[in-house]
């Protein structure tokens, strides 16, 4: 027996021995890191960082609920019933059109959620300036950037979510909440109330003033001066600053360098006639190619037409009054395609095609229509912008222009690329049967953020 | 009978014998088939004297003269005391049915009789689920374990299950149990990239195994420490016996068929739907019917005609069921060879297995082959080793998720005026060159024809293991342990799909691994002694596991033709990743058991966890438990009492975790994935939180065991308490941060419950009737979330609510159709001053409040299992039952049980529509493209209560002596079906249903266009040689 015992706690000792020697060396393999990802504190020390940052914040305006193209397609359904047949069945969308859209809306709140996630990605690029050290150019091209989109981003907020720049007062009508630095821990401070429209929009106009001063005139693949410009134009426009708005559109139209293209079609089928090059009338839009990006007009206004390379949902019909509602000979009527017995227009039949944000046109038109309200002729005439953008379609010159002519030409020329909701309200015209402010077609504060933040005061309507 | 038996083994201890001695022999065999049973105990009744039988089933035993009994004993057979007449005893054993003398499996080596166990454990054995045609074992565990709620996803194959141990006891960590198999923790989590998750137990064979033993409290599952929170799955596989080698081998064959089939609109009430919703849109836009731009010319025109290729004007009547096109019977086959056996010195088992399924929606199918070898070897007298190792092949044909068009079963919603053919091109209708934008939406079928995903996974378990017996009741016992999972999937989608996949103009082709080793080593000492009344044993050890996932992709497009697939051939590669995620735990766990006097037990387990998924700030955690058990019988005032043969009493306590929070969870992480026009680039992907730990649940049991009449009638009662905290949430926060949640261990919820088991013998004698009964409640309640806003499943109607079990669907409550106008209404559930709610109505949706309108969890779960044998004949009729759950029909609902509202096919019930002023209907009125009723209401909220015939089975077996002239020793041909009536008010498909494309935790109960279960009836043929 004592042997035995003997033996046994041999055997113990030597194989406690045993685990002891291999655990110990197992505790240190507990620390692993991962490796998709980095831990933060890794992630923004150098200029190589920032730069992948802001290439970052990019991907994240690209994204469908933002500037891939949901933010458009927003625009143009819930402003245009009278033109659009949609026949899809998202029905954050279809209760866009029908505007009777509930607080949980999955548009409202995805593109809420996808602008303040691009916001805080340029906030993050903001914040790391500093390491941007190899040159001045390229500290300010990273600054505009930065800058242009987070400025883009807050512009499209203000004008969804808040009351529109004529009802009511804008110092203080709520407009969004104003995050201007990265999330580190989550405190407090992170449940912001709507800043007003007028602290929204002051922001806006400081940031892209900014962005417009630091940007290089071409910069590739990404927003350059007249970008900024030609956004800085639009939100002039909306603010009814025409002076402010013709000017900046003045600076993009002769400082640019860029001109109409003789053939409107041109200006779409990127990737079909294009082979992915950017068309040359666009001042600010984002790159889709076959590994990146969404352009979720595609997604709805676009269809299979037997052409390669085209594809979509079929969901966006465009009526026959609207298509009759062109003058006869001009291009753009034309410019629709019948299949399976409905119509759909050509501009977002291709897949692959570029997201357009901002393209010249706009420009000549913004510029007439701020001539003509001021009674200027800053840069050209009214008469001899609006005969450009006709001459350009096939319809003969105007002898003479009013305001009404301008704004008719406005929405035939920039017809489905995103403004109808928007240019009901600026014009204050009326949206089907409802008033240019009516509740209703304003965006609820998403109800996941009204939930989680009892700062955040609801619209009207929801 | 045991007791006695224990009573000899203290002998063995305590007196010292001086009789004199006699020698008797003998051969013990299995009463079924005649075979020689090897191993079996023999016992002198009221002595310490035992003997073991040999291979041939031949014992001997040296007995004094003063013994008049033995007892013979083995595991899974019934003991019977034989007496001793002469010097020659031979008996026959029948296999057990009273559940008493089982043992069961602990963990970690140990094993325990089922009447000393003080933990509650579920044991099944693998008999039980033999040749079910479930391909994993999951699946076949549903009604079988009381307590454990088992919910296939759908009627695909290999798909994932659900499995909840008393109830769900966590929001957004995983809430499956861990699977141990021979003790390995496997790899269970699905590494499916495409259709929704697969199951990866798939790849083991059902066949193999044993026994499986549910750890459902925290005194059995502690000793699995942080990941025992949602229960353990202790799988043992088949090892080799002393004795003759065995041979078996299986075949079945059969079919399978979709359990149901929906009644749709035919081509004439279609018309008549759609018109009505088209004019109710005319007269409200004041355009003529007439009008080219009017809704009724495009129905007609734009719709119904085109979409029949012309020729709903022709034909209106001509009607196709799509359901026809996308459901088939399904061929079966499967193919078992086990062969058993062994020496004193080697034991061995192997197995092989080749299964062939196809599914009952077209598209679907699924082959496995395994191969398995489990050898134990004796190596000296104090040494033993022994090695298992599986490997596996498993094919699957996978159809897509439920939410993609191209899911056969969304065929339902295409129009029936719709051809399954072209006219003009002899193709599947959307075919080119043919109109590819017909049907209304992309015809499946086409997927089904011109693409396919397939994975295959090569999977292998392997353990190795020595035990060496260090001294007298002490082992050391050492395993390695592997679970490798290797998986390619390969797509390939041919441009007749290019209106499904938008990238196919030219050919998508798709090529993704997935490589999951999974290693595991523990060492531990088992010390069990008997001293004088006390009987003690103890376990102390350690383990150690790392887990690596490296997964790759490739994509491919621009082929030269359709008959290029491989990805070499693409002219553009578009798209290619590769990944690596880890985890790693290190732990340290004790366990001792203590009896005295056979009865009172008491028994202590505890465990140390270390893991890189925790933060810095909590890297190590600790979970005990205690619990005791007192069997009343063996006190002397139960003695001699008629009832109780056997009475038990037992209460646990104890903490366990739950670690399945994914890996990394606790660091601030960057991403480099958010790259734009060609350039990489990076964005910020989780926000950091360090002090980031498991889940922790603290569990009381309170049970009873008890034997009625000599234990033909035993059962078990329990009532337990769950209660989980620091329960990790998804925190939401604001947007406007630029995330959406936060990982935090907040929250808390509780599950308690009974569980009710009866297993009887009705009848014994040559007509055997057996039953086994198991029911068991669970009311899970979420107790605190701290304000957070959790959703999921369709249109986020699943929710977590403070004071409800997890996932309720939570919506507004619908009021049916007002006879005026035939307007949908709702309660409007405000809140009135006294708190109670108004129960008004509006048609205004908006103003309706949302109630909790159901509960995806079950109130009742049941199982009841009648078997039946009379001379050769066999029979067992099984039913499972889930009571008092609610299933959301609102994914197909919103389009096909809408009134029309878009232009899907609609279910039959929306003939029912409101049509004039006075109706009295719940389906509102027909206004296309209008909502009217079809927003997410408690009107899409159904009972999915169902009780199934799930098993049933006849066979025949061939006596062994009609039979020798064949040279086989066993016969029996069955037939068995599954699945073969299922009794529920369940108004879609199959109320067993999870839609893969929205599973998660919280997300329950979703159906949404996802097939149903198959209903199987196979032949098979069963020789042993």
């Amino acid at each position: 027996m004592k042997i035995l015992i003997n033996n046994m706690s041999n055997y113990f000792k030597a194989a406690l021995l045993l685990s002891t020697i291999t655990l110990a060396s197992c505790e240190k393999r507990l620390d692993i890191a991962p490796t998709a990802s980095i831990a933060d504190n890794l992630a923004l020390n150098t200029e190589g960082d920032v730069l992948v940052t802001l290439i970052g914040a990019y991907d994240g305006a690209q994204s469908a609920a933002a500037y891939g193209g949901d933010i458009m397609v927003l625009n143009d359904l819930i402003g245009n019933s009278t033109n659009i047949n949609f026949t899809g069945t998202f029905a954050g969308l279809s209760d866009a059109y029908q505007t009777q859209m509930v607080s949980d809306n999955g548009f409202a709140r995805d593109t809420w959620a996808a602008c303040y996630n691009t916001i805080n990605r340029c906030n993050n690029v903001l914040t790391g300036l500093a390491k941007v050290t190899s040159s001045t150019a390229k500290r300010n091209s990273v600054e505009g950037e930065a800058l242009m989109l987070r400025a883009s981003m807050y512009f499209e907020l203000v004008r969804l979510y808040a009351k529109f720049v004529g009802d009511g007062d804008i110092a203080t009508n709520p407009g969004v909440p104003l995050v201007l630095t990265p999330t580190g821990n989550v405190t407090s401070a992170d449940y912001p109330a709507r800043a007003t429209v007028k602290a929204v929009y002051d922001q806006i106009i400081a940031d892209l003033t900014k962005a417009e001063s630091l940007l290089p005139n071409s910069n590739g693949n990404y927003v350059n001066k007249w970008g900024a410009a030609a956004q800085l134009s639009r939100v002039h426009l909306m603010l009814k600053d025409y002076a402010a708005a013709r000017d900046a559109a003045n600076r993009v139209i002769t400082g640019s360098g860029k001109i109409l293209a003789a053939n409107f079609g041109s200006n779409w089928f990127t990737f079909i006639n294009n082979a992915g090059g950017t068309p040359g009338e666009y001042l600010f839009s984002l790159k889709v190619t076959a590994q990146d990006g969404t352009n979720s007009q595609n997604t709805y206004f676009g269809r299979n037409v037997g052409i390669a390379g085209t594809a979509g949902r079929s969901d966006c019909k465009i009526r026959l009054s609207h298509i009759n509602a062109y003058e006869t000979g001009d291009f753009r009527k034309g410019y629709f395609t019948l299949s399976g017995g409905n119509y759909y227009t050509n501009k977002h039949l291709d897949r692959f095609g570029d997201v357009c944000i901002i393209r010249l046109a706009e420009m000549f038109l913004t510029r007439a229509e701020a001539n003509q309200r001021l009674g200027t002729s800053i840069g050209a005439t009214p008469l001899a912008d609006v005969n450009r953008i006709r001459n350009r379609v096939g319809l003969p010159s105007l002898a003479t222009v009013t305001l009404a002519d301008i704004t008719k030409e406005r929405s035939f020329e920039l017809a489905f690329e995103g403004h109808t909701l928007i240019e009901a309200k600026r014009l204050q015209t009326s949206v089907g049967t409802l008033a240019w402010n009516d509740a209703k077609l304003i965006l609820p504060i998403p109800r996941r953020e009204t939930d989680v933040n009892k700062n955040l005061v609801q619209n009207a309507g929801y | 009978m045991r007791k006695k038996l224990l009573v000899g083994l203290w002998a063995l201890f305590c007196v010292v014998v001086a009789h004199a001695q006699t020698t008797v022999s003998g051969k013990v065999t299995d009463a079924a088939n005649g075979a020689p049973l090897g191993g079996v105990t023999v016992k002198a009744k009221g002595t310490a004297v035992s003997a073991l039988t040999g291979a041939d089933g031949a014992y001997s035993i040296k007995v004094t003269s003063s013994v008049k009994t033995l007892v013979f004993s083995y595991v899974g057979y019934s003991d019977i005391e034989a007496p001793v007449r002469g010097t020659s005893v031979d008996v026959t054993l029948n296999s057990s049915v009273s559940n008493l003398s089982e043992v069961i499996v602990t963990g970690f080596g140990g094993a325990q009789s089922k009447r000393d166990v003080t933990g509650n454990i579920a044991r099944v054995k693998g008999k039980d689920i033999e040749y079910m045609p479930t391909p994993s074992v999951d699946a076949a565990l549903q009604g079988k374990a009381a307590g454990v709620f088992v919910n296939s996803q759908s009627g695909k194959l290999g798909q994932a299950v659900t499995v909840r141990v008393r109830g769900n006891s966590s929001i957004s960590a995983n809430s499956q149990p861990l699977y141990v198999l021979d003790g390995i923790p496997m790899t269970s989590n699905s590494q499916s990239s495409y259709g929704g998750a697969t199951n990866p137990l798939v790849d083991l064979n059902p066949n193999d195994i044993e026994s499986i033993e549910v750890l459902k409290d925290a005194s059995a599952g502690a000793i699995f420490g942080s990941r025992a929170a949602n229960g353990v799955v202790l799988i043992t596989t088949k090892k080799g016996r002393a004795g003759k080698t065995q041979v078996t081998f299986n075949y079945q064959t059969g079919a399978a068929e979709a359990t149901k089939r929906l009644k749709m609109l035919n081509s004439e009430e279609y018309a008549t739907l759609i018109l009505e919703g088209a004019k109710y849109r005319d007269d409200l836009d004041g355009t003529p019917l007439n009008d080219p731009d009017s809704w009724t010319t495009y129905v007609k025109d734009g719709v119904m005609d085109y979409y029949s290729y012309g020729n709903w004007s022709k034909d209106p009547k001509k009607t196709y069921d799509w359901q026809d096109a996308v459901f088939q019977k399904a061929p079966y086959r499967q193919a078992d060879l086990q062969i058993r056996g062994g020496s004193d010195k080697t034991k061995f088992f192997s197995s092989f297995q080749h299964l062939e399924q196809t599914g009952t929606m077209i598209g679907n199918e699924l082959t496995r082959t395994t191969g398995r070898l489990n050898i134990d070897q004796k190596v000296n007298d104090w040494l033993d080793m022994g090695v298992s190792l599986s490997l596996s092949r498993t094919f699957n044909r996978r159809l897509p998720d439920d939410n993609a068009f191209s899911n056969p079963l969304q065929a339902i919603a295409l129009m029936p005026m719709t051809p399954f053919t072209d006219p003009n091109t002899g193709l599947p209708a959307g075919t080119p060159p043919g109109d590819v934008n017909i049907p209304l939406y992309y015809n499946p079928i086409l997927t089904v024809n011109y693409a396919k995903y397939t994975q295959d996974v090569y999977r292998t378990f392997g353990n190795a293991y020595l035990k060496a017996y260090l001294a007298k009741g002490l082992t050391f016992q050492t395993e390695f342990g592997m679970d490798y999972l290797s998986q390619n999937e390969e797509g390939y989608f041919q441009t007749q799909t290019v209106r499904n996949q938008t990238r196919a103009t030219a050919g998508l082709g798709s090529n993704r691994g997935a490589f999951v080793t999974n290693y595991n080593t523990q060492s531990y000492f088992n010390y069990s002694t008997v001293i004088k009344k006390h009987n003690i044993s103890a376990t102390l050890g350690t383990q150690y596991q790392q887990s690596q996932a490296k997964y790759n992709f490739t994509e491919g497009t621009a082929f030269p033709s359709n008959s290029y697939q491989k990805i070499a051939s693409a002219a553009t590669i578009s798209s290619g990743s590769s990944s690596q995620t880890d985890f790693r735990f290190l732990s340290y766990f004790l366990r001792t058991n203590y009896t005295f006097d056979d009865k009172y037990i008491v028994a202590a387990s505890a465990r140390i966890d270390q893991s890189s998924r925790f933060g810095k700030n909590a890297r190590s955690g600790f979970f005990p438990a205690i619990s005791a058990g007192w069997i009343m019988t063996n006190e002397k005032f139960l003695q001699d009492n008629k009832i109780f043969s056997f009475l038990k009493l037992r209460a646990s306590y104890g903490i366990v975790g739950n670690a399945e929070i994914g890996n990394f969870p606790q660091l601030g992480l960057f991403s480099g994935d958010a790259g734009y026009a060609g350039a990489a680039g990076q964005r910020p992907s989780q926000l950091r939180n360090d002090d980031l730990k498991w889940e922790t649940t603290k569990q009381v049991d309170i049970g009873i065991d008890f034997g009625i009449l000599n234990n033909r009638i035993t059962g078990e009662i329990d009532y337990y308490v769950k209660k989980t905290d620091g329960l990790l949430l998804n925190v939401n926060i604001p947007a406007t941060t630029g995330f959406n949640s936060q990982v935090r261990n907040v929250g808390k919820l509780e599950n308690k419950g009974f569980e009710f088991v009866l297993n009887t013998q009705n009848l014994i004698g040559a007509f055997k009737w057996n039953t086994s009964f198991n029911i068991a409640r669970n009311i899970g309640k979420v107790t605190d979330i701290q304000g957070q806003i959790i959703e999921g499943g369709v249109s986020s109607m699943n929710r977590v609510q403070e004071g409800y079990a997890v996932g309720v669907f939570y919506t507004p409550q619908y009021a049916g159709v007002d006879p005026a106008n035939g307007n949908a209404l709702f309660y409007l559930n405000t809140k009135n001053a006294d708190g109670s709610l108004n129960k008004g109505t509006t048609s205004n949706y908006a103003l309706a409040q949302r109630i909790v309108a159901g509960d995806p969890n079950p109130d009742y779960i049941l199982g009841i299992t009648n078997n039946f044998s009379y001379k050769g004949f066999d029979a067992s009729i099984f039913f499972n039952g889930v009571l008092g759950n609610e299933n959301n029909i609102y994914g197909m609902g919103r389009y096909s049980s809408a009134s029309m509202l878009y232009e899907d096919n609609n279910t039959a019930d929306q003939l029912r529509r409101w049509q004039k002023p006075g109706d009295i209907t719940d389906v509102p009125q027909v206004r296309l493209y209008r909502v009217n009723g079809s927003q997410a209401s408690s009107r899409y909220i159904v009972d999915g209560s169902y009780i199934r015939l799930r098993t049933v089975s006849l066979g025949y077996t061939f006596n062994a002596k009609q039979l020798s002239k064949f040279k086989i020793e066993r016969l029996r041909l069955y037939v068995s079906a599954q699945n073969l009536l299922t009794f529920t008010n369940y108004t879609y498909w199959d109320p067993e249903v999870n839609a893969d494309s929205f599973d998660s935790n919280i997300a329950k109960g979703n159906d949404f266009y996802t097939s149903p279960q198959p209903r199987t009836i196979l032949f098979g043929v069963n020789v042993g040689f």
